[in-house]
């Protein structure tokens, strides 16, 4: 009876020692908003980040000078009010709003603004061994200076003029963080940012939710719920079934397979909206066959777009003519897609002198980044080219392997995708395609070169005026049309789904998560 | 018996020794590369050459696993390469929700197993032994993370009587109550395959020790069935079992990794998980550790319950 009263004792112990010290939730209210996330954030400091999930936490946290407009990548003020671009495009000089102060109470001003860009550029800077800053030079490689000019005046030296760099400065590596915190913080300010957005951080519970409070002082606009929760739930099921069930307010990337039963569901509302962001089917430019334009039009014919849209990804894609956002400043209105042809395939496989196709390799990652599905998308791709005579085996590897490998430039074709996160032609044209930008040096693992394109590109950085830009990208999109670098397949359609009780949501072309906008019913 | 746990400390030192060499090489020699993974495809040369001098990956491998183990040496298992949190922090935090659902999952496959085991030896072939003997086949041949969803399904979005995911309510949420109902369908998933297996054992066990002479001598004397089989025969049935439970426990830890995914558990296995699509070696390496340490202790607790379910078992 002793031994029997130890032991249930020592029991009651471990449970009481395993449970200790769990975080106490805050009561249920009427105005917490909970969002389920497909993967748990990285860190909150989105110059240290770089995936999708980190970036929709922390962007609530922080802001940048220029914003995106509600609905549209179209660049607006944001902690700038004004800004003036020199006439030869190598000096930006903002004019900060006043009165706006951080999170921790010090003010917002220009000497915050050297602080967030220096700190990642300048090795010398106190906070540079803070943390490691992955994109720095790819958004702020071209920075030769920041001068904080006076209290709310702050001006950009460029190395050489860049016509993108507005659209740079809305990237989430350019958010404006408070130095006394990030000092203060130390490595630890990437888990408790403190910045001048709509929420502030509250806490983070490892593996279980990040929990943002109202910042109930936001220079934009009253911010309308008082507490955000995101939690990560990987399994798509689980996320679905705690929307459907109450315990998660709004789920972002949402299964194909699960668009239907959602958009007929009396107790959700499904959003759709396609992203700035292009999935791809690259060729190896530089070899045979893919060296010959005709080679690469035919197989733009051969694939079956709408039905990999339709059937595989089941409507969350639109079918794309070309790496260029449709319907924003710089699209090419003018184009369609490649219809699917196969006959005209053939025919022009003829021309190329290969009437009874030929033998090739396709590189597939399992899954990744913007990837949507990609194996199933390939394996229609596979098919589809078979049918024209073009015998392509599959490779499938996992993501880390797939991006070294490109790097070896042994690829024949290879499916990959990019999320630009803005409509700026220049930020998804330039380092996919132009030929400064070939692999392993950039982006461009097509390693395509056309000489005019290239011209075109490079000309149009050199103009500020946005519709002489507009003019070059338009020509640049028909070149390619003509010149293909890849199979241009779709533009991701992103999904939200959410309980009723959430009004005002609106998905955002960027992939950002503005859940500063909601209010709940 | 002091003498005999000495030395199987003492061991502990050399298994763990090779358990993270194993795991290094594994990380550090299969294909894919950190700085590659998280800069993604809009990484330049420059940066991923950049990152990976950061991170120290571009030292030889002899030299990056000298320089972890010198720190491991001294209880520091390094800083996580993506969260840049020190991993011992972050596993410990982890782990403790691991550790809270692989304990129940064990009491649950011991305490059910033996049971069932016990019903089923005591009246074979009836209905009771036939259920369980389906239910076996059934439980052990199914995939832990496709009996989780089915459940998730039928409980948490048909029926409404238990969350999905998660281990406490996000808002609302917090005490005793919260966390058992929040455990229950993780903890009954994870423990299906061992409850099957155990009861298989203690069932044909039982069986043998029931046809033995002391059990004849047993019933002779006058005792009523019930001592027999729980005071007599079980006692001497649980050896084989004990044997099991203790590597049960390690499968458990291991399947564990399935349902903290399928539940989103926050337990060390998503940790885990996360840590190897990352490449993110210090964190996976800490991850494994602990559970290795874990593991071994494990097991030389179950040596040590041998001898106080036989006594005639001594260790020297």
């Amino acid at each position: 009876m002793k031994r029997r009263r130890f032991w249930s004792g020592a029991a009651l112990a471990l449970l009481v020692a395993l449970t200790a010290g769990a975080p106490i939730a805050p009561a249920q209210s009427a105005s917490t908003l909970v969002v389920g996330l497909v993967a748990e954030p990285v860190a909150l400091d989105p110059a240290q980040v770089t995936d999708l999930n980190s970036n929709r936490v922390g962007r609530r946290v922080v802001e940048t000078l220029v914003a995106f407009a509600d609905e549209s990548t179209q660049i607006v003020p944001g902690l700038a009010e004004s800004w003036t671009i020199a006439r030869d495009g190598l000096a930006y000089t903002f004019k900060l709003r006043k009165g706006i102060a951080f999170h921790d109470g010090t003010p917002f001003n220009a000497q915050a603004v050297k602080f967030s860009i220096e700190r990642q550029i300048n090795p010398e800077h106190p906070a540079n061994k803070l943390g490691k800053y992955p994109f720095a030079a790819y958004f702020f490689g071209n920075v030769k200076a920041v001068e904080a000019m006076d209290e709310a005046t702050v001006r950009f030296i460029l190395k050489e003029p860049r016509a993108s760099f507005l659209a740079i400065m809305t990237a989430g590596a350019a958010s404006i963080v408070s130095p006394t915190a990030a000092m203060k913080s130390g490595q630890d300010y990437a888990v408790s940012p403190v910045g001048t957005g709509p929420f502030k951080f509250a806490a983070w519970d490892r593996g279980q939710r990040v929990v943002l409070e109202k910042n109930s002082s936001y220079w934009r606009y009253p911010v309308k719920v008082d507490r955000v929760i995101y939690r990560p739930v990987t399994e798509d099921q689980a996320r679905l079934t705690e929307l459907l069930t109450g315990g998660l307010d709004l789920i972002v990337g949402t299964p194909p397979d699960f668009v239907a039963q959602l958009e007929n569901h009396p107790k959700v509302t499904l959003q759709k909206q396609v992203g700035a962001h292009v999935w791809y089917l690259g060729f190896n430019n530089t070899k045979k066959p893919f060296d010959d334009k005709r080679v690469r039009q035919a197989l733009n014919y051969a694939v079956n777009k709408e039905a990999i849209v339709r059937d595989v990804l089941k409507g969350t894609g639109a079918v794309s003519k070309g790496p260029v956002l449709p319907k924003t400043w710089g699209d090419e209105g003018g184009l369609k897609p490649f219809p699917y042809d196969p006959e005209r395939a053939r025919k022009l496989l003829a021309e190329a002198g290969l009437p009874s196709g030929f033998s090739t390799t396709l590189w597939v990652p399992e899954s990744g980044s913007g990837m949507q599905s990609p194996v199933a998308m390939s394996t229609i791709i596979q098919s589809n080219l078979k049918a024209v005579g073009v015998n392509v085996t599959l490779q499938t590897m996992e993501w880390g392997t797939f991006l070294a490998k490109l790097r070896t430039k042994e690829q024949d074709m290879f499916a990959l995708s990019w999320m630009a996160g803005s409509e700026d032609p220049d930020l998804v044209m330039y380092p996919l395609l132009h030929s400064s930008q070939w692999t392993p040096v950039g982006p461009n693992r097509a390693m395509y070169k056309n000489t005019r394109f290239d011209e075109v590109l490079a000309q149009a950085r050199l103009v500020t005026d946005q519709a002489k830009r507009a003019e070059l990208y338009r020509e640049a999109q028909r070149l390619l049309h003509d010149d293909p670098p890849w199979i241009f397949i779709d533009h991701e359609v992103q999904t939200a789904a959410f309980s009723k009780r959430v009004q005002g949501f609106k998905l955002h072309p960027s992939f950002d998560l503005r859940v500063e906008t909601i209010s709940l019913k | 018996m002091g003498r005999y746990l000495l030395r199987r400390l003492l061991l502990l030192g050399p298994v763990l020794l090779g358990v993270s060499v194993v795991v290094f090489l594994v990380l550090h020699l299969s294909p894919g590369d950190p700085a590659e993974i998280m800069l993604g495809p809009q990484a330049t040369q420059e940066d991923v050459s950049r990152l990976r001098a950061a991170l120290g990956l571009d030292e030889p491998l002899p030299m990056q696993y000298v320089r972890w183990m010198g720190h491991v040496l001294q209880g520091d298992l390094g800083r996580s390469i993506r969260m840049r949190q020190p991993v011992l922090g972050e596993v410990l935090t982890r782990f403790r929700a691991t550790l809270l659902l692989t304990a129940t999952a064990l009491l649950l496959s011991t305490v059910g197993g033996v049971t069932l085991g016990v019903l089923s030896a005591s009246r074979p072939n009836s209905l009771v032994d036939r259920l369980s003997t389906v239910g076996s086949i059934f439980g052990a041949s199914m995939p832990s993370f496709w009996l989780g969803l089915v459940l998730m399904v039928c409980f948490s979005l048909w029926l409404g009587w238990l969350p999905a995911s998660g281990m406490y309510a996000a808002h609302g949420g917090g005490g005793l109550g919260d966390l058992l109902a929040h455990l229950a369908l993780p903890a009954i998933t994870l423990a299906a395959a061992s409850m099957t297996i155990i009861a298989r054992l203690t069932r044909s066990t039982l069986l043998d020790i029931l046809r033995q002479d002391f059990v004849r001598t047993a019933r002779a004397k006058g005792l009523v069935e019930r001592a027999v089989v729980l005071r007599h025969a079980l006692r001497n049935a649980l050896i084989p079992t004990v044997t099991v439970v203790g590597v049960q426990a390690g499968y458990l830890l291991g399947g564990a990794i399935f349902t903290e995914t399928v539940f989103a558990w926050p337990g060390v296995g998503t940790l885990m998980i996360q840590g190897i699509l990352a490449r993110d070696f210090p964190l996976v390496q800490g991850c494994v550790l602990v559970i290795a340490l874990v593991f071994v202790f494990f097991n030389l607790a179950v040596d040590l319950l041998y001898a106080v379910l036989d006594p005639r078992i001594r260790y020297e």
